[in-house]
């Protein structure tokens, strides 16, 4: 690797490492340490041919995505993930309700698979559509389809709470109440 | 709201919560990349390479765990910045990845005829202008990796809430409210975490002492009350959230007043300094504030010598050693192997500080002869050198009985 490429690889990680890292956590269900081991095996990958990337966080994205996954594939042992509890006394930054319920789904898409979580950061945090996650994937649209309505199975299974949580709305709905579906 | 736009709404605010990725991530790829295409090439001699690459100090050929890779060797990455003209520093000292983030100075403050407190003053290293800036508002700073953000305690210890304050503007960006008073922080080694140790009263505290001259006149002087600490247990919190919990520690071992907990190098457990046969003892704790064992790379260090694990984990900083007479006398500390605990060489430096590569250490070193009063001053050593290059002025004694105690330096890596 030339100096000229080694440089544009260190402007790359100086802009895009934290933004790529978020996404990482996220991949992980929250454990900081294996997202920086995510992020830096996937570009560990790229430097390798960085001269042929046309797009590199892209690329580098979908190694982190693919990586995520394929590491649930091989049984690679889950480290476990500790949910930290507020402080007693602590004032928690947000309405209690609204954290609580955060705090409670954070744990429960920690309990996920690998490809579920992969599944539902694709398509909720990077707001991608089906076809495209299914791209990344490299797997059909009818997967990416059922892996996401499991994926939001599992997470009410995990959290009860959610059941207080109203389905997809059939209406746009401007508050909290229940949707009232007609028959 | 639905429950996919409940998992979009925690997802970005999980995402948001997260501090920017650990500094010189770029060097660690490239360093491993570069050693990955190295092994391919030398996997035949693997292993007398790294027998090799031990006894200089060079990491070895790892198993590709996404551990630190840096690069051993030039110290270029960071430079050197010395000042061996101030003392205490005005401007930016540092070396490699390790910067002099911020001094303090203690002086003690009588609150009755017999007790007193240690309180600290601290100058803290002004990013924009490179300069050390008295902030007198803390009793205690520590800061994080990055060298953005330092955790903060008010004046009055122990203290109910922890700042975390921004180095550029000088504000504190949040606090965190705690109901256990807190006396001493540490972060992790990647800044993600912050450990803040517990006590009930100030852990500063100094007790006038009677001391009886052999002439039978009575003389007074400030110590620190021994075997006396109120620390009660530590909160183990997530810097970007504030959440965590506080585990107690029970008080079963010999403790100076201010025994604060640190982090081990991977944050899964926590140790802090006893008071034993020996100098340096160190007592290990799971999260939860249950004696443990030490991880095995850790069980040979000594809690009074800060520098401890290089930044590839693969060489232990432990104590002086070795004294030669000359003026100045030179001091040599241990460099070991973490896991076996054998000297792998000897290092100049009476004590060392920071490592600022795998290669290079930041140490206190005389300047003075052996049979004269210690004077040190702040330098960069070089395994498999004797040359020492000087970063800081001459510390000078604190004197006997005085009331204030020279400057201590808190190092951070960039």
């Amino acid at each position: 690797m030339d100096a000229e490429a080694q440089e544009s690889f260190r402007e790359f990680v100086a802009g895009r490492s934290s933004a790529l890292l978020k996404t990482a956590v996220l991949l992980t269900g929250g454990d900081r340490h294996a997202a920086e081991d995510l992020l830096q095996n996937a570009l560990v990958k790229a430097v390798g041919r960085w001269h042929r990337i046309d797009e590199p966080e892209a690329y580098v994205r979908q190694i982190l995505y693919r990586q995520q996954i394929s590491r649930w594939r091989l049984k690679w042992r889950r480290r476990e993930v500790v949910v930290a509890e507020p402080p007693e006394g602590g004032q928690a930054p947000d309405t209690a309700g609204a954290a609580e319920t955060r705090m409670v789904l954070r744990t429960a898409l920690s309990r996920l698979t690998a490809r579920q979580r992969t599944v539902l950061v694709l398509r909720y945090f990077e707001d991608l559509p089906e076809a495209e996650v299914a791209r990344i994937l490299g797997c059909s649209v009818g997967t990416v389809r059922s892996t996401t309505h499991r994926s939001l199975a599992r997470l009410r299974e995990l959290a009860p709470e959610l059941a207080a949580v109203g389905p997809r709305p059939q209406r746009p709905s401007r508050d909290f109440s229940p949707v009232e579906v007609r028959s | 709201m639905n429950v996919e736009e409940l998992v979009r709404e925690t997802l970005r605010d999980q995402a948001d919560g997260q501090p920017p990725a650990p500094p010189g991530l770029a060097d660690r790829v490239l360093g491993a990349h570069r050693r990955r295409r190295n092994r391919r090439l030398a996997s035949v001699a693997a292993a007398t390479a790294a027998v090799v690459a031990i006894a200089v100090g060079v990491p070895l050929l790892d198993s590709a765990t996404g551990t630190d890779a840096r690069p051993s060797g030039a110290l270029d990455s960071g430079g050197v910045r010395a000042h061996p003209d101030q003392s205490p520093p005005r401007d930016r000292i540092g070396a490699g990845d390790t910067v002099l983030a911020a001094y303090y100075t203690a002086e003690l403050q009588q609150r009755t005829d017999e007790r007193g407190v240690a309180a600290r003053t601290y100058w803290l290293l002004d990013p924009r202008t490179g300069k050390y800036k008295k902030d007198a508002r803390w009793s205690f700073v520590t800061v994080a990796p990055g060298l953005k953000t330092a955790a903060v305690l008010e004046r009055n210890l122990p203290a109910h809430r922890i700042g975390l304050l921004d180095l550029a503007t000088g504000e504190v960006e949040r606090w965190i409210p705690v109901r256990h008073g807190v006396g001493g922080l540490a972060f992790s080694y990647d800044g993600t975490r912050l450990l803040a140790t517990t006590y009930g009263e100030n852990p500063d505290l100094r007790v006038k002492e009677r001391l009886h001259d052999e002439d039978g006149r009575t003389t007074w002087m400030w110590g620190v009350r021994f075997g006396d600490s109120s620390r009660s247990g530590f909160y183990d919190l997530d810097v970007a959230s504030g959440a965590g919990s506080w585990s107690p520690v029970a008080p079963d071992r010999d403790l100076n007043p201010r025994a604060d907990f640190a982090y081990s190098r991977n944050a899964r457990s926590v140790y802090a300094q006893y008071i034993g046969g020996r100098d340096g003892l160190q007592q290990f704790y799971d999260l939860e504030g249950h004696k443990t064992v030490p991880p095995a790379d850790e069980k040979f260090l000594r809690s009074d010598v800060p520098a401890r694990l290089s930044p590839s984990g693969r060489l232990a900083a432990l104590g002086l050693t070795k004294e030669v007479a000359g003026n100045p006398g030179k001091s040599y500390s241990s460099v070991r192997d973490p896991r076996t605990g054998k000297e792998i060489t000897k290092v100049r430096g009476g004590h060392l500080l920071a490592w600022a590569d795998d290669k290079h250490l930041i140490a206190w070193e005389r300047v003075t002869s052996l049979e004269e009063e210690y004077r040190p001053r702040l330098v960069l050593v070089t395994i498999g050198s004797d040359e020492v290059v000087p970063l800081s002025g001459v510390r000078e004694p604190d004197k006997p009985g005085a009331l204030r105690e020279s400057w201590q330096p808190v190092f951070a890596r960039r």
